[in-house]
């Protein structure tokens, strides 16, 4: 039986079909943990709420709009300063936090007329924005405000503005996945289709499940555009709230985190006929193949491997040169929800890595098929993972580095593991070529720094060489590594910038034709891609 | 069928469920459909039979199909010794199977589940 | 030239300055060991509440939520609490003290915890974990009264009244902090030894900066024990330096223990050190020594080649925690600094008739504003429109796009600093707090000349 029980929770049975550990023989059939279902109380869970994954995953990465949650003022500051969803219109979403702050007076009247007079005050205290996205919260569902009523008399009294809400307060839900569903459902009922952004494409396309942590978007956005097509919208990393409200007239759903937004997708495809095109963005061969299938669907093929050529070229040395210090370490794959499953795989093959766990804190059962599918034998999987359980897995497992969120990580340091942030990111982007260097430069500095092999040391027990002034990562990764003849001479560490995100704004791309009849044109090239491209 | 095909069978399986996500979409019903689209032109291409490119959703498979079998035909080099009769019992299998894990067999409750 | 006291006049908060009650009420839990609390709501009261501490001391805390989900918010969650108290009792099975601290929804749902933990205390405790020490106190905490502020307040009479029992007379002193680091309570610690007193200090949160040991033992955690709470009852005396942090518990001690009170002020700046040190020296009739004396010496030496040709006229704006904005003023005043604008960031009334901003109206000979129930927006807008000029900010990270678009230098004191290192090692208390300050203020005012190319050849002979 791949169930696998952790001794600290012996004592709440229920946990048992919550992690599996893929054993020889297992398939998807035997070995999938249970999901998504109620958190048991009292755990030191790592999920957080619903409110979460509506707001501050998915709403606020939007860069044109105010954010205003309906509410105390808790939700809104605890969701200020505490992810790195950069934009190219100065951050203005990083910057600004607004909250109608509930006080006992509206949960005993009612807060109506204060969201109203909020609305107001708002667009007045910003008068270049003129969209608003409305998050109710536990607060506010209770007193049961009716928000879509007051933002439609709003609109009704301003018709510049427009406004969209959003019902998912933080208990809606076993966890942030609640409310990605909620706000999904609701931006495609409310707004998709109610406007319609200019076509300057044949090629169109919207970017979907990616929140430009770091700049994430940018760089994908930016091998889209070098191949000639047009992102209509992107959902939502760097992302307009006009543009997103014409979804619907993209040729293609490029779908990158499925956890937080297959479900508009999956609209989209069953209201407007937009296929879903599920990809990976991290890695090599994974980006890719992503890369060339959307090219493929509109005839970009040519585009698309001269593209991939050019960007292997460059980095592949760099990676190639972290993979042979990096052969055989061990890691723990703890992300969210959908990072276990895009990287559990190819971060062994391309980067020589070994997965020994992966978790998700609010994911799926969906999201465990397919990290349990890409791991290898012998790795645990957990879902809804609770601190001790992690602590138990680091001593079983004893990984040489976690990749995690900024808490779990600081848990993990004191046991002398290091950790990475592959929430936030430290040194990111790390999608794209160029990303997946930079997220392998930062794993070989976590794991051969030279503070971290101090910090194993007891000064009160053990020798110590004292000739020793410093020392190098690379005197402590390369112990083991022969550079001869063999070694290709343009492996290299990694030597590109700090800020690679910067340049790709402004940048000009090579002009597409416009589109004369998106579905009809679609078709006349399908016809003419019958042959020749196996 | 015989265990070398069973074998042969289980190496593609492995292939799809370490490279691929198009057969992991959230519903039952989703992922017949993308199985079905998916595999059937797969074996088109490995047959070298033409492929029905007219709709929307017809090219979406087509892309995923188009690295199924350059990846088959690259990784497993027994491909190249079977003729189309075998390739199509091969892929009818794979079919087969690949539906097992992901609908009939599989423990994902959420499947079933009417709305998205 | 006067000091103007204004409300927030919009209804709604652009940026706010302080994070709602909970997150006080966990503040104070962390700071006592084999303390666990359970925040009784939403996942993310606790989420993120762990996810602010982290961010601003680099490490992880221990506390657990109920996990209030849709069927508990429309029929009730107490069941949710039980199992919670159940499955962290089970889990850890060094917890002595379980604060239940409720949340806005569940407030407004109606869960009767006090009725629940009576409950369990005849059941679940008597039955299962008999013969085990377990403390279960209720903390009413919901978000849509008061602040971070006022929850961290409540949190700590709860603790103290819950525990506080008449023994006999320990001869100490009891020193309710308020919302302090760690480093603070390092120099309040050194004070107090000078003086040769023995404290019970509330709450022990030296031991929040833990080490990364060898054996991985290190863990961060408060040191308050069970015992030291169960003695407040006891004490000579106590002090609450934080009048907004505190003072409800201090009052609670005088009046059913009479143990006396003083309340304040915040020791910020020479001034305040040095009204701590009598208020200790009238309390404990122990003497203010000849190092302290030093001490204070080598503060004023410091701040005297500071003040009056780097510090003067300089105009500051605060934010924060109140008596911290309140202390940092009067040190400003101290140093020849103009505090031109402070912001005080709920709507507690208290404030308009709190004496220090009386002395403040009364006293001060340049306009300054004290602005309450106010949020960043309220300084940004008077920066924007040239009502406030301002040559310095004091206050905590999360203004920091305020200082960085205006080209304001910043120096971050207060709750939470995580956007400069190791802060909270450092104190605003004390003698050693006024040099770090003052020095901070120096050397980021400093800075800041020299990437304005503002007279930067000044600090070539200084």
């Amino acid at each position: 039986m791949p169930y696998h029980t952790f001794k600290c929770s012996e004592c709440i049975p229920e946990r048992a079909m919550h992690a599996v550990i893929k054993g020889p023989g297992e398939d998807l059939t035997s070995c999938l943990p249970l999901g998504y279902l109620n958190t048991i109380p009292g755990t030191i869970s790592e999920r957080g709420c619903a409110f979460c994954g509506a707001k501050h995953v998915i709403g606020a990465p939007m860069k044109d709009v105010i954010h205003l949650c309906h509410g105390p003022v808790g939700c809104t500051y605890d969701t200020w300063h505490t992810k790195r969803y950069i934009s190219d219109n100065d951050n203005f979403q990083l910057k600004y936090a607004w909250a109608t702050d509930m006080k006992e007076k509206h949960v005993v009247f009612g807060a109506e007329k204060l969201l109203k007079q909020n609305i107001i005050d708002c667009f007045k205290a910003f008068p270049n924005i003129k969209r608003m996205s409305i998050y109710q919260t536990c607060a506010s569902a209770l007193i049961g405000d009716d928000i879509n009523a007051i933002a439609k008399k709003v609109m009704d009294e301003m018709p510049d503005v427009d406004i969209f809400v959003c019902n998912a307060p933080g208990f809606g839900g076993p966890s942030q996945s609640g409310g990605h569903h909620k706000i999904n459902i609701a931006w495609v009922d409310q707004k998709v289709g109610t406007f319609e952004p200019e076509i300057t494409s044949k090629y169109v396309i919207n970017y979907v499940g990616d929140y430009n942590i770091q700049g994430d978007v940018e760089i994908m956005v930016d091998y889209f555009r070098r191949m000639g097509i047009q992102v209509l919208s992107t959902f939502t990393g760097n992302g307009s709230y006009d543009d997103l409200r014409g979804m619907h007239l993209a040729h293609l759903n490029v779908l990158e985190c499925a956890r937080s937004s297959e479900y508009i997708c999956n609209e989209l495809r069953k209201r407007y006929g937009i296929p879903r095109l599920d990809i990976d963005g991290f890695g090599f061969e994974p980006l890719s193949a992503s890369l060339m299938k959307v090219a493929m669907f509109f005839g970009l093929e040519k585009e698309a491997q001269s593209i991939i050529n050019e960007e292997t070229a460059r980095w592949k040395p760099e990676l190639d040169w972290y993979a042979k210090r990096l052969k055989g370490k061990r890691i723990c794959l703890w992300p969210g929800g959908s990072k276990l499953w895009h990287w559990a795989h190819v971060i062994e093959e391309e980067m020589g890595v070994k997965v020994v766990s992966v978790y998700s804190k609010f994911g799926h059962q969906g999201d465990f098929e397919k990290g349990v599918a890409r791991c290898s034998e012998g790795a645990l999987a957990i879902d809804d993972p609770n601190e001790l359980e992690g602590l138990e897995a680091m001593e079983m497992l004893k990984p040489d580095i976690i990749l995690t969120g900024v808490r779990p990580g600081e848990v993990s340091k004191k046991m002398r593991i290091p950790y990475l942030n592959i929430h936030a990111y430290h040194n990111g982007p790390y999608k794209g070529f160029e990303g997946w260097v930079r997220l392998a430069r930062d794993l070989y500095n976590a794991i051969y720094s030279p503070i971290h092999q101090l910090s194993g040391v007891d000064i009160s027990k053990d020798e110590m060489p004292t000739d020793k002034g410093f020392l190098t990562r690379r005197m402590i990764s390369d112990v083991n590594i022969i550079e001869d003849e063999t070694t290709p001479s343009s492996e290299r560490p990694y030597t590109g910038e700090c800020d690679i995100v910067s340049k790709l704004r402004g940048k000009t791309y090579p002009g597409s034709p416009i589109q004369l009849g998106s579905q009809q044109q679609l078709q006349l090239d399908s016809q003419q891609q019958l042959d020749g491209t196996v | 069928m015989d265990d070398i095909m069973k074998d042969r069978i289980e190496q593609l399986v492995d292939y799809i469920m370490k490279w691929c996500l198009w057969q992991f979409h959230s519903r039952a019903w989703d992922r017949e459909k993308q199985n079905e689209g998916i595999l059937t032109k797969t074996m088109q291409l490995l047959c070298e039979e033409p492929v029905d490119l007219e709709t929307p959703a017809d090219r979406c498979y087509w892309v995923d199909a188009v690295f199924l079998a350059k990846g088959f035909k690259n990784t497993y080099p027994w491909l190249a010794t079977m003729d189309k009769k075998e390739i199509k019992l091969l892929m009818q299998g794979l079919k087969d199977r690949i539906d097992y894990l992901t609908i009939k067999g599989s423990l994902n409750k959420e499947l079933t589940n009417p709305l998205y | 030239m006067s000091c103007e006291l204004k409300q927030r006049e919009r209804g709604g908060i652009i940026n706010p300055i302080f994070t709602c009650q909970p997150c006080g009420a966990q503040y104070a839990s962390i700071g006592i060991k084999d303390c666990i609390a359970i925040v009784h709501g939403g996942q993310g009261c606790v989420m993120f509440v762990r996810m602010l501490f982290a961010q601003h001391f680099k490490d992880s805390f221990e506390i657990a939520s109920s996990s209030v989900h849709e069927d508990g918010a429309v029929f009730g969650a107490l069941k949710r609490v039980e199992e919670a108290v159940d499955v962290l009792l089970m889990r850890y099975p060094h917890v002595k003290v379980v604060p239940i601290i409720t949340t806005c929804s569940t407030e407004i749902i109606g869960d009767d915890i006090d009725g629940l933990i009576r409950k369990l205390k005849q059941g679940l405790l008597k039955e299962k974990y008999a013969g085990r020490e377990i403390y279960l106190i209720p903390i009413h905490a919901p978000s849509f009264k008061g602040s971070m502020v006022s929850g961290y307040d409540a949190a700590v009479h709860d603790l103290v009244s819950a525990f506080a029992k008449k023994d006999k007379p320990n001869g100490k002193l009891n020193l309710i902090t308020g919302w302090v680091n760690p480093g603070d309570v390092t120099a309040l610690k050194h004070l107090l030894s000078e003086m040769d007193v023995d404290a019970t200090v509330l709450f022990e949160i030296e031991s929040f900066d833990s080490p990364l040991m060898p054996d991985k033992s290190g863990v961060s955690h408060g040191s308050t024990t069970v015992e030291d709470l169960i003695g407040t009852a006891d004490a000579l005396g106590t002090i609450a330096l934080n009048k907004y942090e505190g003072r409800k518990a201090a009052e609670f001690l005088e009046r059913k223990f009479n143990v006396p009170a003083i309340i304040g002020p915040t020791p910020i700046g020479i001034r305040n050190t040095d009204t701590f040190l009598q208020n200790v020296k009238k309390m404990t009739g122990k003497p203010i020594p000849e190092s302290l004396v030093r001490e204070r010496g080598i503060a004023i030496d410091a701040l005297t080649d500071l003040t009056h040709m780097f510090f003067a006229d300089k105009r500051v704006a605060i934010y924060g925690n109140p008596d911290l904005v309140i202390g940092l003023a009067e040190f400003c005043l101290d140093l020849e600094m103009k505090p031109v604008i402070l912001l005080l960031g709920d709507d507690n009334q208290a404030y308009q008739n709190d004496p220090r901003i009386k002395a403040f109206q009364e006293k001060v000979d340049f306009d300054m504003r004290v602005i309450m129930n106010a949020d960043l927006w309220e300084l940004e807008n008077r920066i924007k429109n040239k009502e406030v000029e301002l040559d310095l900010i004091l206050g905590h990270s999360k203004g920091r796009w305020t200082a960085i678009d205006n080209n304001i230098p910043m120096v971050r004191v207060g709750f939470p600093t995580f956007d400069r290192a190791g802060l909270y090692r450092h104190p605003v208390v004390g003698y050693a707090g006024a040099i770090w300050l003052a020095e901070q203020m120096a050397n980021t005012l400093f800075t800041d000349m020299e990437y304005k190319k503002d007279r930067e050849w000044l600090l070539n002979v200084w």
